[in-house]
This record gives C-alpha cells, structure tokens and sequence, in this order.
C-alpha cells in the first residue's frame, strides 16, 4: 500500500448490517493502472466493499480514498468513479448512444465534443453500429460492452465492475475477460472488480484480495496467492488442493521437517519442533512415481478422465490425495496401483492455522 | 444532505393527508362528544349524550338493524353471485380474461348516480319493466317496483358486484394450478378440490371483496336516496338529514357509529379469513 | 366437455353481466329519445335532450365545474401521490408501512364520513365552496396515483438509479432523467383513475357543493329527487359515460404505445 501512487485506498473500513458485520476492519491500497479484484464466497463482503467505495453505502468507521482525495463523507454523484453493474443499469429508455453520452453530459461537455468521445468510446468495444439501437434491442454480451462503454468514456479515476460478466455464457465470458484486459492496459484506467469466479479473478487482476466474512484471508498478485496460499480456506477457494496433517520433528535454516502419518517429508517454511502443522500441495504438482521411488506413499483408488488432464483419487495413510496429470502422452496407471507421490521442495506450502 | 432533500417528497402528501383527512376526522369525532346547540356548530359542554342516546332509542337501533341487515342481504348475494362469475372469468384465456375485466371496469367508472338512474328507469311506474310486461299483455297494472328494500337491494347489489367479481377472480387467477394438480394427484375429487383447497386459497380475494362491498354498501347515500325513496331511511339517510338540519353533535355521532361498525367489520373479517395465512407458494 | 359446473357458471356470468351493463345502456338509450318520457322499445333517436342538456345553464355550469374539478384534483393528486410513492420505493421497515397505509386509506375510508367532517371543518374555518371541494378530491384521489407509481417504481431495477449516480447525476437529475421516463406510464394511468373518481364522486361533493357551485353528479341527483326522471338526466348521464370513454381509450392508447417502446 503506497499512499502516493495508490489510486484507491481503504483504511480500517467497517460495515454493519442490523447484526452482521458485512466489512470488518478492511485496509487496502490499489495501485494506479492496474486491475484489482476482490474474490470470495456470497456474503464475504466484497461487493459491500464495492460499494463502499462507489458510496453507495457508508462505512461505519474508516476512511476511504480516491485519488488522495478523502470521499469518505462525499455522495456516489460527486466521487470520481464510475461503474458496470451486475445487471449492466443501461436506461431503457435512451439509446445506445445516449446512454454513453450520459455521464459526459453530467460532466456538462459540449455537445460536438460529447460526440466525439462517445464514438470514439464505442468503437473501443466495437459496437459503432449500434449507437441509435435501444437496450432491449441488444444481446446480453452486446449490453454488456456498452454498460463498459458508458463507464470508461468519462475518464474516471477508478472503474468499478460488479460481477460483470457473470450472466455470460462460458465463451463468451472467456473472449470478454481478453476483451477487458486488453482494453484496461490500452488505456491505463484503474479497475477494481468483484468476482465469485476464481479462474476470472486470476486470469483479470494484477491484484486479488481473497475476502471471507467481511475480513481479508490474503492479498497478492494471482501467481503468489496460487503458489503460496496463506491458510487452507484460500488453499482451497483457489483451484483444489491437498492437505497433509504432520508434527514438525526438526528444521535447518529454510525448511522444516514434518512427520506426517505417511512419511516424513521436508518443506520450506519456518515452524518450531513439536508444532503441529498443515501442508498444502496443488494436485498439478504431485507427481506419481513407481513404487520403487522415494516420496509419499499411495494407492489409486479412481481415475477421472477431464480432457487435457486425468484426475488420479489417491488414498494414502496421510488422508485422500489428488493428482492432477497432463494426457500428453497415454498412461499407464491402474486403479489400485501402488504409487510413491513426490513434489518440488518449492511446491508445498505450511498453512497457517490449525487444520481446516 | 440526502434524506433532507428526501423531505421535499413527503412533506406535502403528508400535509394534505393530515390536514385535509385526519384533522377533520379527529375533529369530527371532538364534536360528537359536545351538546348541541341552535345558534353555533355545536355546544360548549361535553357529554357523551350523543351516543348513549342513540344506544337507547329503539328508532335508531331498527335504523342501524335495518341497515345492517340490508348490507348482509347484499354481502351474500355479491358472494353467491360473485364468486361463480369470478371464476369462470379467471377460468377464461388470458385476452378474454382482460375483455370482461374491462367490461366489468367500466360501470365502476360512471357515477352511481348514473346507476342509480338506471334502476330508477327500469323499476319506475313507467319504467322499461312494467311497459315491457303491459305491452307483453302480461300486466294490467303497473307494479310497485321501485322505492322498496328489494329494490335497494338488486340495485346495490350490481352495482357493486363488480367489487368482489374483481377481487376473487385476482385471487383466483394468481392461483398456482400446481396446488389444484397435487390435490388430485392424492385422489381428490373436483368437488372436494375446490371445497378444500381453492376456496381456502381464494380467501383473501373474498376478504376483500367483501370488505369492498360492506364498506360501499354503508355509505351509498345516493343510490339508496334515489331507488329506495324518501322514506326508506337508513343510518347514512340519518347523517345526511341531521346535516342538513345542522345538528352537528348528532350527525359527527351517528358518522362515528358507521365508522365504528365498518372497523369492526374490517377487524373481523381480518380475524376471521386470516388472509396472511394462506401467502405461500407451491414449491 | 360442459361440465354442470361449468354451465351454471356461465350462465351466473351472462346474468351478472347483464344486471351489471343493463342500467347504464338503458340510461344511453333514453338519452336519445324524441318523446317527452321514455318509451321501451324507443320509437326513434334524437338528440334534443342532449341540445336541452347544453341549453341549460345549470347543467352548463356543472358539467363546467365537474371538468375543471377534475382535471385540477387529479393533478394535483397525482403529483402527490407520485411524491409519496417515490418516497416510499426503495423504504421498509415499520415507519413506511404506517405510511403506506396511511397513503392508501382514503380508498377505504368511508367517503361519506369525510365529506361531514371536512364539512365541518370548512365551516369553522370559513373555506371557499370550490377549493374545499377540490382539496376533498385531492384527498380521494391521491391513492391511485400513489398506487400505480408505486408500482411502477419498485418495478424498476435499483441499479438503474445508482448508475445514474455513478456517472455524476444527483438525486434530482436523476430523479427527473432516469426515474420519471420510466414510471410516467404510471403516472398517467394514476391520473386517469383520480380523473374518473372526482367526474363522478358522489359523496364528498354532496355535503361540499352549494349554491351555483355544483357537480354535474350532484345536479343529475337533485333533479331526480325534485324533479322526476326528466330525460335531460339522462343526456347529462351520457356526456358523462361518454367522456370517460374517451378519456381511457385515449390513455390506453398512450400509455399502450409506452409499453411497446420500453420493453418492460
């Protein structure tokens, strides 16, 4: 968090609804230029915190910033900000041009100059051709671009997205994600989204904030938080992953060594001996070898074929174990196989907090 | 900054309903409690003379019998009536269904009086039906049609049943078949289909209807003035009269009863029909 | 296959329907009379009476006042109610639904009651006949417009208003921007109900209206209670009915076309 070059930034925001406590002592900052995501559960309070920021709500304690400007006290009308919404908002009753044009109007911007921008706004997401259309008359994906459309032509500080692509179809979902990237960095905007979806919040952001009950589990760049997830319930919200349950027995300088009911295995982390610790491995980084090499040991129980990757259901007597493993070439496994399971050293993690 | 300018849209409706409706409400009810008084509105002392004497005088309790006993002669005709029509209009494709709403619509929309006028053409001495009987040879004599409690009574009746066709076949429409297809998928007869689950569930749009119709029925001055006659009087005849004789204590009092008759009407019927009890859908 | 059932219903319903619409096309038909009383069945059509009905300064007049009342009350009515309405869209809690009831307590008051109290009320204070009188319609009519726009805004999505302010709009740009072009088909049609009711409100104006101040329903009931059923009533009847035909089928136009052109 930098308060210079952070164009958003929320200190010790808290939000309370009747008695729940919807955003609890939340702090971020998000950088200038980048996309930032806000990934969790229903009722995590990411899209309270959206709105916090769009002030729509008002926190009941903390501050929030835009731009360096305090808003916290300012209504959403005069917060430089703007937003696609979950159910794309466009005003049924104006036309797709209109509808774009709406905030410059707000902004009092000369009719020739209004013009200008809104074409220039819709050739951006390509939908030129469709100015003089009314919403109805539009496609779900087609809305949805000019909901974008609308929101970026007014230059805000920061855009705010609300699960925006969540009523599309799967392939449509995946060419729009491409679409918003592209067009983010193409014009610098500061984007902050919320999402349920944890594939969109890794693909997206240069940024996620994993959110659970109104608090932040973890905060990183997608590759750190996958790689390197804090705690089993970010461990498991991001994509699958194994938990293995050992005692540490001993340690040297980055590593420590853990008993776990299946082997003793070395992993990086710093713990004390006699702790009892949580191990998470991804399924794509436990390999399987013969029986005959070192490592975990295991027997397939399942095989689930998934296209490009075999799913191998493993029990050990660490617990049930998953294997992810890419069909490039056949394999050879059997259900009821002996196997040995082995990973990079740089591939397991220690959880905090007790076993989930 | 906000819920001050939210102010500005509730300020004036507000203002109108609390000046121009409960003010005078209020204020009529202050005065049913003072003595009469020839020269001013009403009199200085306070006294519940008004009341007590209405409670003790058999002539105002046949009025308020009479009155009450018409509103239940027409409650039950409108439900008798009502509620086989309502549902064979919220039996009726959707297009139909929205034709005789609307032709059920449009009498509500002329004045009563009109109505009311109508009735009078067609029960009067000369009215359509004596000359259609006499011209049909079937009459001498033309009967007495109008000015009777049975006239009120036809005549009320349909101009109110409208009301409570609406109300039911609202309900009834807004019915999920599904709770009629469960029934008969456990072995109930159409009969005992209708008696144990549509009626109940229709409960609320009888609820209304007759509230709707009880209500009017209290306050039908006009229609009960025109085809009833001068001499048929019932409670809201008395107001009337006692208004124009400017006896303001005795009018607000007998103004008071009504009132007092058609909230516990709307309490009972509440009680009784429970209408919340049957909100649910079928999952 | 007619069910028992299903054919007394039917038949229950030609002969409500009929009970129902007879009157009033009774009423029409004398109205076009050429005879001195009504004869059934008419021997031809002529509109003296409706001549008589305009001839009449009387009737003028309060044909006149009825119009003038109307279109004033459900103005201002509907402005009302439209404000009360939006006021209470986006509200819960206990507070609003006092309010709410409140709003929509003169459909079930009894009229009568009101039009002695507020009566009383203006002899008291010493209010003119014809502002009393609009004000009691303001009262009677403000429900329906609080009614259909209500509707009509809870109708609308909550996102529509907040994108509104995203982009720079205040409440009341937004207001006048985004929400009314989307609830005024609302508010129309709550203009045309509190416009029907005042035409025809009986129970107020029989104890508000006086002497050179009366309503056209209230003039038509006077001549049937002193003077016999004149067929002039029956003229009179009519402009009536038939301006409240024109009146919602111009509407239903109006409004019909909204729906198509708004996709909701």
């Amino acid at each position: 968090m930098n308060a210079h070059t952070d164009d958003v930034r929320l200190v010790g925001v808290r939000k309370r609804f009747g008695s729940v406590v919807a955003v609890d002592d939340v702090s971020l900052g998000i950088a200038r230029g980048t996309i930032f995501s806000l990934l969790g559960p229903s009722g995590c309070g990411k899209t309270t915190t959206l709105r916090l920021i769009a002030g729509f709500e008002q926190p009941d304690a903390g501050d929030i910033f835009i731009r360096g400007v305090r808003v916290t006290p300012m209504p959403p009308y005069r917060r430089d900000f703007s937003m696609v919404f979950q159910s794309y908002a466009l005003f049924p009753h104006l036309t797709v041009a209109e509808n774009v044009a709406f905030g410059l109007r707000m902004r009092r911007v000369a009719r020739g100059e209004r013009a200008r921008s809104v074409g220039e706004a819709l050739a951006l997401v390509k939908l030129e051709a469709l100015a003089d259309r009314h919403p109805r008359q539009l496609s779900g994906g087609q809305q949805q671009r000019v909901a974008l459309a609308r929101a970026i032509v007014v230059k805000p500080a920061v855009l705010l997205l609300d699960e925006p692509l969540g009523a599309l179809d799967k392939q449509l979902r995946e060419e729009m994600q491409v679409e918003l990237r592209s067009l983010q960095q193409r014009l610098g905007i500061t984007a902050v989204f919320v999402t349920h979806d944890q594939e969109e919040a890794l693909t997206l952001s240069d940024c996620v904030a994993v959110m659970r009950n109104g608090v932040i589990e973890q905060i990183g760049a997608p590759r750190d938080i996958y790689d390197r997830p804090r705690n089993a319930f970010v461990a498991s919200f991001l994509g699958a992953s194994n938990f293995i349950d050992g005692i540490v027995v001993g340690r040297d300088a980055a590593s420590i060594i853990v008993e776990t009911p299946a082997a003793r295995v070395r992993v990086p982390g710093d713990r004390s001996a006699g702790e009892r610790v949580q191990i998470a491995v991804r399924p794509e980084r436990l390999r399987m070898e013969g029986s005959d090499a070192q490592g975990l040991p295991a027997r397939i129980r399942d095989i689930v074929y998934r296209g490009p990757v075999t799913h191998f259901h493993l029990d050990s007597a660490a617990g049930p174990l998953l294997s992810y493993r890419q069909n490039a070439r056949a394999s050879d496994f059997r259900i009821g196989d002996e196997v040995r399971c082995e990973w990079d050293s740089d591939s397991a993690v220690v959880l905090d907090g007790p076993g989930e | 900054m906000r819920s001050a300018w939210r102010w500005f849209l509730l300020a004036p409706p507000l203002a109108l309903l609390l000046v121009f409706f409960v003010v005078p409400v209020v204020y009529l009810f202050w005065v049913s409690l003072h003595a009469g008084s020839t020269s001013e509105l009403y009199g200085a002392s306070l006294t519940l003379r008004n009341y007590t004497a209405l409670v003790g005088d058999s002539f105002y309790l046949t009025i308020i019998g009479r009155t009450l006993a018409i509103a239940a002669v027409i409650l039950g005709l409108c439900l008798v009536i009502g509620y086989p029509v309502a549902y064979f209009v919220a039996m009726l494709p959707p297009r139909r269904r929205m034709l005789a709403t609307l032709v059920l619509l449009f009498p509500l929309m002329v004045s009563n009086v009109v109505r009311a006028y109508g009735w009078v053409a067609l029960l009067e001495r000369r009215g359509v039906v004596n000359t259609t009987l006499h011209d049909l040879g079937l009459l001498d004599a033309p009967l007495a049609l109008l000015y009777t409690p049975s006239a009120v009574v036809v005549a009320l009746m349909t101009i109110l049943l409208p009301y409570m066709v609406i109300s039911i076949a609202n309900t009834l429409a807004g019915l999920d078949r599904r709770y009629l297809e469960a029934a008969q998928a456990l072995g109930a007869s159409p009969v005992r289909t209708f008696l144990h689950v549509t009626l109940p569930l229709s409960a609320p749009g009888i609820a209304s209807g007759t509230l709707l119709v009880f209500l009017l029925t209290l306050s039908a001055y006009v229609t009960i003035t025109l085809v009833g006659g001068p001499r048929s009087k019932l409670l809201v005849s008395m107001i009337y009269d006692s208004v124009t004789a400017f006896q303001w204590p005795r009018a607000a009092a007998l103004a008071f009863v009504l009132l007092v008759l058609a909230l516990a009407f709307t309490a009972g019927m509440l009680a009784l029909l429970r209408p919340g009890r049957v909100q649910g859908s079928a999952r | 296959m007619p069910t028992a059932g299903s054919v007394l219903r039917a038949a229950a319903t030609l002969v409500a329907f009929a009970l129902i619409v007879v009157p009033i096309l009774i009423v029409v038909l004398a109205a076009f009379s050429p005879s001195d009383y009504f004869q059934f069945p008419p021997p031809g059509l002529s509109m003296r009476w409706f001549i008589e009905f305009f001839r009449l300064d009387n009737m003028r007049s309060a044909f006149a006042l009825s119009v003038e009342l109307a279109l004033a009350s459900a103005t201002i009515a509907t402005i009302l109610g439209t404000l009360a309405a939006l006021y209470l869209a986006r509200r819960g809690g206990m507070l609003a639904n006092i309010l709410q009831s409140l709003f929509v307590a003169p459909l079930v008051f009894p009229t009568i009651i009101l039009g002695v109290a507020l009566l009383l009320l203006y002899k008291t204070i010493g209010m003119p006949v014809f502002s009393g009188l609009l004000l009691a319609h303001c009262v009677v009519g403000m429900p329906y417009g609080f009614r259909t726009v209500l509707a009509s805004a809870q109708g609308l999505d909550p996102s529509l208003e907040e994108a509104g302010q995203s982009l720079g709009a205040g409440p009341l740009r937004t207001l006048v921007l985004v929400t009314l072009p989307l609830i005024w088909p609302g508010v129309l049609s709550g203009w045309l109900f509190a416009f029907i009711v005042s035409f025809g409100e009986l129970n107020t104006a029989l104890f508000l209206t006086g002497p050179g101040v009366t309503t056209l329903p209230i003039e038509i009931f006077s001549y049937l209670q002193f003077q016999g059923s004149q067929l002039v009533i029956a003229a009179a009847s009519s402009i009536q009915i038939a301006l409240i035909v024109i009146l919602v089928a111009v509407v239903e136009r109006i409004v019909g076309i909204a729906r198509i052109t708004r996709a909701r």
